[in-house]
C-alpha cells in the first residue's frame, strides 16, 4: 500500500530532474531506448526510497539512485563495461605518481578543438571510460560541483578532480588531433 | 585531495577554471599561470572545451511521455487493495489489459469521492444546527472514517511502523499522537492520515481488524467536546470515546462492538 503523499513528494522531490536523469543515463548507457528502461527502473526505486530523502539535493539525489540503476543495468548487459573500472583506477596512480599530468607538447591547440561539431564531441565523450565520462558529463554537461559529484559517485573530491583532468585531457587530444587527420 | 595531487598545477588549473579552489590554492594557480605558457595554454583549451560542450550539447529534456510512463508504471506496481480494484472495468476494455484498469479505478474513485464528501457536507451544514456538540463531533469523525473508505488509501503515510507514522505528523497537526501497533493484539497498524474535525487538524491513526480498518481519531482536549466515554452506534458504524492523558480519542469502525473495547483496551494498554 503506498500513501498519497508519497506521490506528491515524488512528483516535487524526482520529477523536476527527469531531463538530467535521462541525461546521464543515455551518456552511461550509450543509447536512448536503454537509457529509458534505466530511468524508470530508476524513478521506480526513487519512488519507494522517498521517505529516506532528507529534502537537501533533490537533484543530486535523484542522479545518484539514476547511476545505481545504470551501473545495475550495465553490469546485467555490459559487465565488460564495469571490468574496467579498477585496472584504470590502478592506471590512473601510476600515471599519477611518475608525473605524467603534466601537460604535453603534442596537445592541440584550442582553435582546433573549438572546431569540432556535435557528432565529433559525442562521440568522443562516449569512448571515455566509464568512470572519466561520468565525471566529465556531470560537471561540463550537467554543471554540478565537485562536491555533488563525490556524493553521486561516491568518490573522494580529489579522486573527482583528477578524473575530470584526465577525461578532459582524452577529449582535448581526441577532438583535436583525430579530425585534422582526417 | 591526497596529498600527491594536492600541489600538481596540471590537476589545479582544472579546480581553477571550475572555481573550485579556495582563495590560497587559486593565488598560487594564478602566480602559475603567469609563469607559465604551457599552464596558460591549458586553461584556454580546458575552457575552450567547456564552451564547445555548452554550444554543441544543450541540456537534454526526457522524451515526450516518459514522465507519463513513469507514473503509469509506478501505479502498476502500487497495491490498491480496498476500494480501486472494484472500480476497474477490464471486461470494457479486453485488448487495453491489465494497465488501463488502475486509471479507471481511480478515476471512478475520485467520482465516487466527490459525490460522497459533496453530499456529506452538505447534509452536516443542514443538520448541524440541531446537533449537540458531541453528535456533531461523531458525525464529523465518521465522515473523515467513510471519506477515508472510499478513498484510494485510507492512509496517507502507509506503515506500520510507528518511527515512520508519528514523525509523518509533525508539522501537519499541532501534536504528533501516541503511536503504537498492536499487531500482536490483532490490530495491526496500517498508517496515519489528518482528518479535519471541526475546522482543526487531527492526527488520525488507521488499524485493522481481519477486513475491517479501524480510525482511531486523537482530538487535543481543549478542542473536544465534552463527553463521557460511550460508544454509540451511527449507520451500521460504531463510535468508541474515551479520555486518556489529556487527550479525548474517538475509534470508528465497522467491527462488532466487542472487537472495539478490545482494540480499546489494547490500544489503553499499549500506550498508556
Amino acid at each position: 500500500m503506498v500513501a498519497n503523499d508519497d506521490y506528491a513528494r515524488f512528483r516535487t522531490v524526482v520529477l523536476p530532474h527527469l531531463g538530467d536523469a535521462y541525461a546521464l543515463a543515455r551518456w552511461l548507457t550509450g543509447n536512448t531506448t536503454d537509457a529509458e528502461d534505466v530511468v524508470q527502473e530508476a524513478c521506480l526505486r526513487a519512488f519507494r526510497g522517498i521517505g529516506g530523502f532528507t529534502g537537501v539535493n533533490a537533484r543530486a539525489w535523484v542522479l545518484t539512485i539514476t547511476r545505481h540503476a545504470a551501473f545495475t543495468w550495465l553490469g546485467k548487459n555490459r559487465s565488460s563495461a564495469l571490468m574496467m573500472v579498477d585496472d584504470l583506477e590502478e592506471l590512473e596512480r601510476r600515471e599519477l605518481s611518475q608525473g605524467a599530468a603534466m601537460p604535453g607538447q603534442e596537445t592541440p591547440e584550442a582553435a582546433l578543438i573549438a572546431k569540432a561539431d556535435a557528432a565529433r564531441l559525442e562521440a568522443a565523450i562516449a569512448q571515455l571510460p566509464l568512470p572519466f565520462r561520468e565525471a566529465l558529463v556531470l560537471r561540463d554537461v550537467q554543471g554540478l560541483d565537485y562536491r555533488e559529484i563525490a556524493q553521486v559517485t561516491k568518490v573522494p573530491i580529489g579522486t573527482v578532480m583528477s578524473r575530470l583532468a584526465r577525461a578532459r585531457r582524452r577529449l582535448m587530444t581526441d577532438i583535436g588531433t583525430d579530425e585534422s587527420r582526417t | 585531495m591526497t596529498s600527491a595531487t594536492k600541489n600538481d598545477p596540471a590537476l589545479l588549473i582544472h579546480a581553477y577554471v571550475d572555481g573550485e579552489l579556495d582563495p590560497a590554492h587559486a593565488l598560487e594557480v594564478e602566480r602559475a599561470l603567469a609563469g607559465d605558457p604551457a599552464l596558460a595554454a591549458e586553461r584556454e583549451r580546458i575552457e575552450t572545451l567547456q564552451r564547445l560542450i555548452r554550444e554543441r550539447l544543450p541540456p537534454m529534456a526526457a522524451p515526450p511521455g516518459l514522465a507519463r510512463r513513469i507514473e503509469a508504471a509506478i501505479a502498476g506496481t502500487t497495491e490498491r487493495p480496498f476500494f480501486a480494484r472494484p472500480f476497474s472495468l477490464p471486461w470494457l476494455f479486453p485488448g487495453a489489459g491489465v494497465r488501463r484498469a488502475p486509471s479507471w479505478g481511480a478515476l471512478a474513485a475520485s467520482v465516487m469521492l466527490a459525490l460522497i464528501v459533496g453530499s456529506s457536507s452538505t447534509w452536516l451544514t443542514l443538520r448541524q444546527g440541531q446537533l449537540t456538540p458531541a453528535e456533531a463531533t461523531a458525525d464529523m469523525v465518521l465522515a473523515s472514517h467513510i471519506r477515508a473508505l472510499k478513498a484510494p488509501q485510507p492512509a496517507d503515510v502507509a506503515s506500520s511502523d510507528n518511527h515512520t507514522v508519528k514523525p509523518w505528523f509533525n508539522g501537519r497537526v499541532s501534536e504528533a499522537p501516541r503511536v503504537v501497533d498492536l499487531g500482536n493484539e490483532g490490530f495491526p497498524l496500517i498508517g496515519g492520515r489528518v482528518d479535519v474535525i471541526g475546522r482543526v487538524p487531527v492526527p488520525t491513526l488507521v488499524y485493522r481488524r481481519r477486513q475491517h480498518l479501524i480510525s482511531l481519531m486523537a482530538l487535543p482536549n481543549d478542542q473536544a467536546p465534552a463527553v463521557t466515554s460511550a460508544l454509540r452506534s451511527i449507520a451500521g458504524y460504531n463510535i468508541l470515546t474515551w479520555r486518556q492523558n489529556g487527550t479525548l480519542y474517538w475509534a470508528v469502525s465497522d467491527v462488532a462492538p466487542p472487537d472495539l473495547d478490545a482494540f480499546a483496551k489494547a490500544f489503553r494498554a499499549a500506550s498508556g
